[in-house]
């Protein structure tokens, strides 16, 4: 029997929850997974990595069957262009079986998708990943989000922490994306979101054999999160281990940018003052590995 | 002796020639290992300082930061100097010198010097290249090389 998984209409990190919801219940008793975005108007690089996370992680589970999960691609022909020329179905496709006639465009240098949806698995993966985003980035976070030229130093350093992440902790392969758009829901400026993504052990396996005693009780996806954010805490004894996340949020500060990571149970967030979200939720749809979110606004004339 | 050492260079030669950045512990790990063998191998003529030229490198993030500069100083090669640094790689470089308790000079484009880390190792580094006659005061003040 095959079990449906429902991929939201607006598909980012506001619904992520409910996507995840909706995997963890259909994924329950090991059976084959069908992924249903015939409907999909529109998805964030939150949403498309989210998505490719899932089918990662389908493919990974114990089914009793070889098959891929499936997925039903958008009908909608801007959307499903789309995610072609972000590069989502380049990725899709050794994941899941894609059902839905997939257009033969390329995936895009267009000027708003600074990093189209790409494989991270190896040192060498971030080392293309950074190079590709300084060429393409300088001229949209100065010109457009009036951030000073040498920012773009540290948007690519921030980058490579995130995608490092996945490098060194995710036991497994993830996804980067990076995207400029006009962010009307809150903000009404422009912004550039990085979304990267993996279904690898997440935080509180890759922190539990140095962190969950000092924590006792408290230990949880909540707690490694805080732990691997607020304090900076590493799996490795080494003390300088621990500063990639601490980098991004000095980065951040300084934009007024936002982050959150949701693994497991939980997501947190360094909130800036312009956004709504909270800075810790627990209790969450289960979803495997780990997912962050960056976003950096336009700077206001007197932020500039 | 004051060694110069060209990091882009030997990061050209440590990964794919087309990258200009110092991401990745891995990455780091290589270069600061070839590092150690060229202080290593000229050693023999004592070297004092090692002039770590950035010139030509792009992004630095911290954990190549931490895994070349603070790696390298924990094993007290030579005093560190440190040139060609853009605004980006002195961010990355002072915070993971900070965070273990290090400090190494900076080599400002007029020849001057400033520390970079935290301030007691920076107090300290500035008593050691004093006492041991590496720099002197400028007329103006500033902290230079003595010549020679």
């Amino acid at each position: 029997m095959t079990r449906l998984v429902e991929v939201p209409a607006q598909f980012d990190d506001r619904s992520f929850d409910q996507f995840a919801a909706a995997f963890a219940e259909a994924g329950r008793n090991g059976e084959r997974l069908l992924f249903d975005a015939h409907a999909a108007e529109w998805a964030s690089p939150f949403g498309l990595v989210g998505l490719l996370a899932a089918g990662q992680a389908a493919g990974h589970r114990d089914t009793g069957h070889a098959a891929k999960p499936l997925l039903t691609a958008p009908t909608h022909p801007d959307v499903l262009g789309y995610w072609t020329r972000a590069g989502f179905f380049r990725e899709a496709a050794e994941l899941f079986e894609i059902h839905g006639k997939i257009p033969k465009v390329r995936v895009t240098d267009e000027s708003e998708l600074l990093l189209p949806v790409t494989p991270v698995h190896a040192a060498e993966d971030v080392h293309a990943v950074v190079s590709r985003i300084q060429q393409r980035a300088s001229a949209i976070l100065a010109s457009e989000l009036g951030l000073d030229p040498k920012a773009t130093m540290g948007f690519a350093m921030a980058l490579s922490e995130a995608c490092q992440n996945i490098v060194e902790h995710a036991g497994t392969g993830g996804w980067a994306a990076v995207q400029a758009y006009n962010w009307r829901r809150t903000l009404g400026r422009r912004v550039v979101v990085i979304a990267v993504g993996d279904a690898g052990v997440g935080f509180r396996h890759s922190l539990e054999p140095t962190q969950s005693r000092r924590l006792g009780d408290r230990w949880g996806d909540a707690a490694a999160l805080e732990a691997a954010l607020i304090q900076g805490v590493s799996r490795f004894r080494d003390p300088g281990r621990g500063q990639g996340l601490a980098g991004i949020r000095r980065y951040l500060a300084r934009w007024n940018g936002k982050i959150a990571i949701r693994s497991g149970t939980a997501r947190i967030a360094i909130v800036p003052p312009w956004d709504e979200d909270v800075p810790l939720k627990d209790g969450l749809p289960l979803f495997p590995g780990a997912q962050v979110l960056i976003i950096i606004p336009e700077q206001e004339s007197a932020e500039r | 002796m004051i060694q110069h050492i060209d990091v882009h260079a030997l990061l050209q030669e440590s990964v794919s020639a087309m990258y200009a950045d110092l991401v990745t512990r891995p990455t780091g790990r290589v270069v600061r290992e070839r590092i150690e063998r060229a202080i290593a191998a000229d050693g023999r003529g004592g070297v004092t300082i090692a002039r770590m030229d950035f010139t030509g490198v792009g992004c630095i993030d911290y954990s190549c930061a931490d895994e070349i500069v603070a790696q390298l100083l924990r094993g007290r090669p030579a005093v560190l100097l440190l040139s060609g640094l853009a605004d980006g790689h002195r961010e990355a470089i002072d915070s993971v010198l900070t965070r273990h308790g290090l400090a190494a000079l900076l080599e400002r484009g007029d020849g001057t010097l400033e520390t970079l880390g935290a301030p007691e190792a920076a107090a300290a580094l500035v008593r050691e290249v004093l006492a041991r006659h590496l720099a002197a005061p400028t007329s103006g003040g500033a902290l230079a090389l003595t010549p020679g």
